[in-house]
């Protein structure tokens, strides 16, 4: 059985827009409650964790269902006048998500425009946090850890590769490979080193000195993909990262992704590309802020 | 650092004016600065001088502008109780009124130097010998007149159409005497007495002639107190003590230094600002690498300490341009005011490490606040920027 890299519990990502105040006050509420679960019933306390997962499945599916008043006195006891004033608009971007992804796992995530995707992929690389919802990494709950921790995850354990690269072009293929290990701490010498092998282990051993401007589609997403695998993260995400190349380039890419998974790496992709997403292990569809479908590929 | 200075110059332009911006500030602050480290030098001087004694001069005058006094009076000064030793002295301008003068200008001293073993304020003789009293025909002159005079040991020199040889060249004080030339009470009288209107000359003989005296006081008296009793026991006279000094040059020297480096800080505030809007502009246009940074595991710190060290050296380049340009200034213009012995700036070290360093920490000030906004940059919004 392959280890759980990262796991989402019940994850909501609602933008409230305007003066929705009930929404706003039920949210506020299940926040609490969810604060409690991670404080108090985290202590082996089964039946308070039972208890309280129950109650928040069911407060959560009120607030979705925009039932803002009902949800807000199951978890308080307390009515809340009806607002029938009150302007605006409560958007749920991700809708009670939960998600578990292992080591080794090559996941595709589908989805129409809206549908969360990216959002998803935010709270997967702890690039945003949920409104409600926990959030594991390597079995360590990291939703309410402070921001000052998180640049060390960020650093230690998760990658990224976005659809546009995302080089600093003032900086050459080496340099950009090196960042991560710069704000890991780690000593110049010991950084030039391991860059320049990441990108040998992506076939830029040549462009080492070369600035994102002189170099191809394909050849600056490898890049991308070097720096995000040299600090030799327990899972890389990959925001459309064949989205600005071609079908060869496309294929390409992918094929150094599935090289790389191969060898244990695990990747979280987020792609409009059906022929992206075959060539990954498993594909989750989103719709309207929910998984809609979770298959493992050729088994749907 | 290589980064940092990648950086700092995608914009040459804009990093090149933000600089200037500085540079200009520095300049004006090393300009300003040497001219108020000399004029505060004249001043220490000053009251390093006058702290222990008291100038008499004619109740009409000043203390440190002669009028005409008879010699006589030595006999009425040194009744007052407290006086210890009189010392007659004769001050005259080397040149008339016209010529523009930052600080002293060039005077003539001449003195029968009785209180020469009283003197606390003593002048080192690099060349020569040191005046006598009755070296008539002989002077002694401070080294900033050395070029104006054109003069060496031994050498004969003009003075006020009079020749005379030079005995003995002071060494540096970096205040009044500098600019003075010492010479016999008699020597000195007989300048003063050519000065005076016609009518007055055929009156009164030039040995009679003085424009003040120094007044050493007896230990433990008050130079202040003293200088009041004389001028109420001693008719047609007044006194001055350590005080009248300070009210009359030291208070308005503070005024003229405030004035000065007002003038400077207000060209490093304006620096300051463009080096924060140069700074801003630069994080709104860098937001996305900021958000690429942050994703890739850069802590608070790191972005802080990229854009404050930016910023920093903008203010470093900017001050060190700004204090070479400065340093060429005060150089080349002590030079050229050399040959007519008013030397106006001096550039001391104190002024050269603080412009340097003022410029680095208010370039790291500017870049606290676009620093601050850098790292509070949210990293989803900044990577979806375009």
């Amino acid at each position: 059985m392959a280890e759980t890299i990262i796991k989402l519990n019940r994850i909501s990502k609602t933008y409230i827009i305007g003066t929705r105040k009930n929404a706003s006050r039920a949210q506020k509420a299940i926040q609490k409650l969810h604060k409690s679960y991670e404080d108090e019933c985290e202590k082996e306390d089964l039946k308070c964790k039972k208890d309280t997962e129950d109650l928040l499945e069911k407060v959560q599916e009120l607030f979705s269902k925009e039932k803002y008043e009902e949800s807000y006195k199951t978890v308080t006891g307390k009515t809340l006048k009806s607002r029938p004033k009150d302007r605006g608009a409560v958007v749920h971007a991700l809708d009670n998500v939960t998600l578990e992804i292992k080591k080794g796992d090559l996941v595709a995530i589908m989805g129409p425009s809206g549908s969360g995707k990216s959002t998803l992929l935010n709270m997967l690389g702890l690039l945003d946090s949920p409104t409600a919802g926990l959030i594991y990494l390597k079995g360590m709950n990291v939703t309410g850890i402070k921001s000052k921790k998180l640049p060390e995850i960020r650093s230690n354990d998760l990658g990224f590769v976005f659809q546009s690269f995302n080089l600093i072009p003032s900086l050459t293929a080496l340099e950009n490979v090196m960042l991560p290990l710069k704000y890991a701490g780690i000593k110049p010498q010991k950084r030039k080193e391991m860059a320049k092998k990441a990108l040998e282990s992506v076939g830029l051993g040549d462009r080492l000195d070369h600035t994102p401007n002189e170099l191809s589609g394909g050849q600056g997403q490898r890049v991308a993909i070097a720096r995000s695998v040299v600090n030799n993260p327990a899972i890389i995400f990959g925001d459309e990262l064949t989205g600005e190349l071609d079908t060869k380039m496309t294929k390409e890419v992918m094929g150094l992704i599935q090289n790389l998974n191969s060898k244990g790496q695990t990747f979280i992709i987020v792609t409009h590309n059906p022929e992206v997403a075959k060539m990954c292990k498993r594909t989750i569809l989103m719709l309207d802020g929910k998984v809609d479908k979770d298959h493992t590929n050729g088994k749907k | 650092m290589v980064e940092i200075l990648k950086n700092m110059f995608r914009r040459k332009t804009r990093t090149i004016l933000t600089i200037s911006g500085i540079t200009i500030g520095i300049f004006a602050f090393v300009v300003m600065g040497s001219m108020a480290e000399k004029i505060n030098l004249l001043v220490s001087g000053g009251t390093k001088y006058y702290k222990d004694k008291v100038i008499v001069s004619d109740k009409s005058g000043n203390a440190f502008m002669g009028a005409p006094l008879s010699i006589e009076k030595v006999k009425d000064i040194e009744k007052v109780e407290g006086v210890q030793v009189v010392q007659s002295d004769v001050t005259v301008m080397l040149e008339d009124l016209g010529t523009v003068n930052f600080g002293v200008p060039p005077m003539i001293i001449g003195s029968d130097n009785k209180g020469a073993s009283l003197e606390s304020f003593k002048v080192e003789i690099v060349k020569g010998k040191e005046l006598k009293p009755d070296d008539y025909g002989k002077v002694q002159i401070g080294s900033d007149l050395v070029k104006k005079l054109n003069a060496g040991v031994g050498k004969k020199i003009k003075i006020k159409g009079k020749e005379f040889e030079v005995k003995g060249i002071m060494g540096k004080t970096l205040t009044a005497p500098d600019n003075e030339v010492f010479m016999t009470l008699r020597d000195a009288q007989e300048i003063y007495h050519d000065t005076l209107p016609q009518v007055i000359q055929s009156q009164v003989k030039p040995e009679l002639l003085v424009t003040d005296f120094t007044v050493y006081a007896k230990k433990g008296v008050d130079p202040n107190e003293l200088a009041k009793k004389i001028s109420k026991e001693v008719a047609g006279v007044k006194g001055e003590g350590p005080k009248a000094f300070q009210d009359q040059v030291a208070s308005a020297t503070g005024i003229l230094n405030s004035i000065l480096f007002g003038i400077a800080a207000i060209s490093l505030l304006v620096g300051g600002l463009s080096i924060i809007n140069t700074m801003t502009m630069s994080i709104a246009e860098r937001t996305k690498e900021i958000g690429i940074k942050k994703a890739v595991g850069a802590k608070t710190r790191n972005i802080m300490t990229e854009y404050l060290t930016e910023a920093g050296l903008i203010g470093f380049f900017g001050g060190v341009i700004g204090w070479a340009l400065g340093a060429a200034t005060v150089v080349l213009i002590n030079n050229a005011m050399e040959a007519s012995g008013n030397v106006i700036f001096l550039l001391t070290t104190r002024i050269s490490v603080f412009a340097i360093a003022f410029a680095v920490i208010l370039g790291v000030l500017a870049g606290i606040y676009p620093a601050y906004h850098a790292v509070r940059i949210n990293i989803v919004k900044a990577l979806r920027e375009e």
